[in-house]
């Protein structure tokens, strides 16, 4: 029935245009960041701009290996908050989910709260944490970024956990409770592994977003616990802008969520989507 | 009684660690929003009263802040909603049939908005950026973070980066229109563009408002992409809320004030959370 509607020959080309035009326009910025990556700096500066060029590898080794600009422990640093922020977020919506929905019980007050955290400008939240870390000592540490990541990961991730708890078969685990499971045994051998494909739909979202994350970086870190997200702008002003090596802290600093993202496309796509319609 | 008990123990760990980074900034907030303190004072404040409300209240800047960030979000949001949803009406059919032409399409929603920020600052650079040297073999010298530009820049900045966000919400939804309901006005003899007006549309009205919704809130807490490519000016014609109540703090040291602010800034954000759940998103929820 549907074939019908097959929008013939123009019809698919004039698509495959708009689809070109678009796709360029929205990733104009990467494309431009590569290329000058690679570029040496004569041919940065060559105007109009060069596409052809012989490539060099000479800024990334110079923002690799240059031990007054610390690049790599930036990079550490956003793999550590963002893989320790994505864990702290799931343990503790994982099981919080499952008691608001199977038993009934939270719930009224504690997605609310969540909800709201998800809405307010995050500057809010800022100065007083800025306050809490100096007195708990937190400022600039990698724990006191990973706590910042799960804050920011938690609201969806307890939307998202509370529609996977939802939507597992119920009979499954009242006949584990039949046969005696307690509740840990319960969460560990039923709700986890068949929860899996949401769970880690939301680990790869809960990633990208920690990953991405300025606001708080620029805040509550001033060296050595720095984000790349920070670290890259500071990168900006201390080489009074010099564009090689800037692109290519740039662009290392954008491959790993984008890697995540893109090999993970079918979770990434299903977590976004499905936040939409549950939250 | 016993399954009471092991809920507590589920739920205990999200309700203390809430309880401990939320309710510790709340009071601290108000301790310090009632007063007068700097970087130096932080340990001993003279409490002075509704001082710093008044203050917030009666600066122009802060309302003027207050007032970029609503008219960027509406304009942002709007532009991004017409944009993805031509997209996703005009491409669905290619975007159906071959599939991951829609990660290249989402590619920017994977990007930290202060590296698109950068990117920018590079694309708009006048020596070595693409925007300013193509333009120039036009004959055209704009300067695009110059007063006359630079609000347009930011929003199409915002724009270019979340549009493929809304594009993944609308096309899903769009999906899930059913195909008889196309084939029966099709067979009726509908031309695309009443199908569009008469049916896409107001099928897809809920899943356009909660997108909407969803592009309006994170709008109207712009930071990252400005602060690193104008820093909120020039002057303060880019200082969004976030941007102005970070100046005030970091860079002022007018703590007081700077919380102040920010309080009226969520008590202003609630009331809008409330009216927009109340009267924008009562029909969506089906």
């Amino acid at each position: 029935m549907s074939r019908k509607r097959d929008p013939g020959p123009i019809g698919w080309t004039w698509r495959w245009l708009l689809f070109v035009v678009a796709a360029l326009i929205l990733n104009l910025p990467v494309v431009f960041t590569v290329f000058t990556s690679f570029k040496t700096n004569a041919d940065i500066n060559a105007s109009p701009p060069v596409w052809l060029f012989a490539p060099t590898l000479q800024h990334y080794a110079e923002v690799l290996t240059t031990p007054t600009l610390n690049f790599p422990r930036y990079l550490m640093n956003s793999f550590v908050l963002a893989a320790a922020g994505t864990a702290i977020a799931l343990v503790l919506a994982v099981p919080a989910a499952y008691a608001i929905v199977r038993m009934k019980f939270g719930g009224g007050t504690i997605v609310p709260i969540v909800l709201m955290l998800r809405t307010l400008p995050l500057v809010i939240f800022a100065i007083p944490f800025y306050f809490m870390f100096q007195w708990l000592g937190l400022l600039d540490t990698r724990l006191g970024l990973s706590i910042i990541a799960a804050i920011i990961n938690l609201p969806f991730a307890l939307l998202f956990a509370i529609a996977m708890v939802r939507d597992l078969p119920y009979e499954i685990e009242e006949a584990a409770r039949v046969d005696g499971a307690g509740i840990g045994m319960l969460l560990w051998r039923i709700v986890i592994p068949l929860g899996r494909p949401m769970l880690i739909s939301i680990a790869i979202l809960s990633f990208i977003y920690a990953w991405n994350e300025f606001l708080f970086g620029l805040i509550l870190t001033t060296r050595s616990a720095t984000p790349v997200t920070v670290g890259a702008t500071l990168f900006a002003t201390s080489f009074g802008i010099r564009w090689g090596p800037t692109s290519a802290a740039m662009v290392l600093s954008l491959l790993p969520p984008m890697l995540v993202g893109l090999v993970c496309f079918r979770y990434l796509t299903r977590a976004l989507t499905a936040g939409a319609i549950k939250g | 009684m016993h399954r009471r008990r092991e809920a507590w123990w589920l739920i205990a760990p999200l309700a203390i660690f809430m309880v401990v980074w939320l309710g510790f900034p709340f009071l601290s907030n108000l301790y310090y929003s009632l007063s007068d303190v700097t970087f130096e004072t932080l340990s001993s404040p003279t409490l002075t009263g509704f001082g710093n409300f008044a203050d917030a209240a009666g600066s122009a800047a802060f309302w003027q802040s207050l007032w970029f960030s609503l008219r960027f979000a509406v304009i942002a949001t709007t532009a991004q909603i017409i944009i993805a949803l031509t997209l996703a009406i005009a491409l669905r059919p290619l975007l159906e049939r071959y599939r991951f032409l829609l990660a290249v399409l989402i590619l920017p929603l994977m990007i930290s908005p202060a590296l698109m920020g950068i990117m920018y600052k590079l694309m708009l650079n006048e020596f070595v950026g693409v925007v300013p040297q193509y333009l120039a073999l036009f004959g055209l010298y704009p300067n695009l973070l110059g007063p006359d530009w630079v609000v347009t820049v930011v929003i199409a900045i915002e724009v270019l980066q979340w549009t493929p966000f809304a594009l993944l919400l609308l096309l899903t939804a769009l999906q899930a229109i059913p195909e008889e309901l196309l084939d029966a006005a099709y067979v009726d003899g509908a031309k695309p563009r009443d199908q569009v007006r008469r049916i896409v549309l107001p099928l897809m009205g809920p899943a356009i408002a909660i997108t909407a919704f969803i592009r309006f809130i994170d709008s109207f807490r712009v930071f990252d992409h400005i602060y690193v490519l104008t820093g909120g000016g020039p002057g303060t014609l880019t200082t969004s809320s976030s941007i102005f109540i970070y100046r005030a703090f970091f860079q002022q040291g007018r703590l007081g004030f700077a919380i102040a602010s920010s309080l009226i800034l969520m008590a202003f954000s609630l009331l809008l959370l409330w009216a927009t759940m109340r009267y924008v998103l009562k029909g969506a929820r089906t």
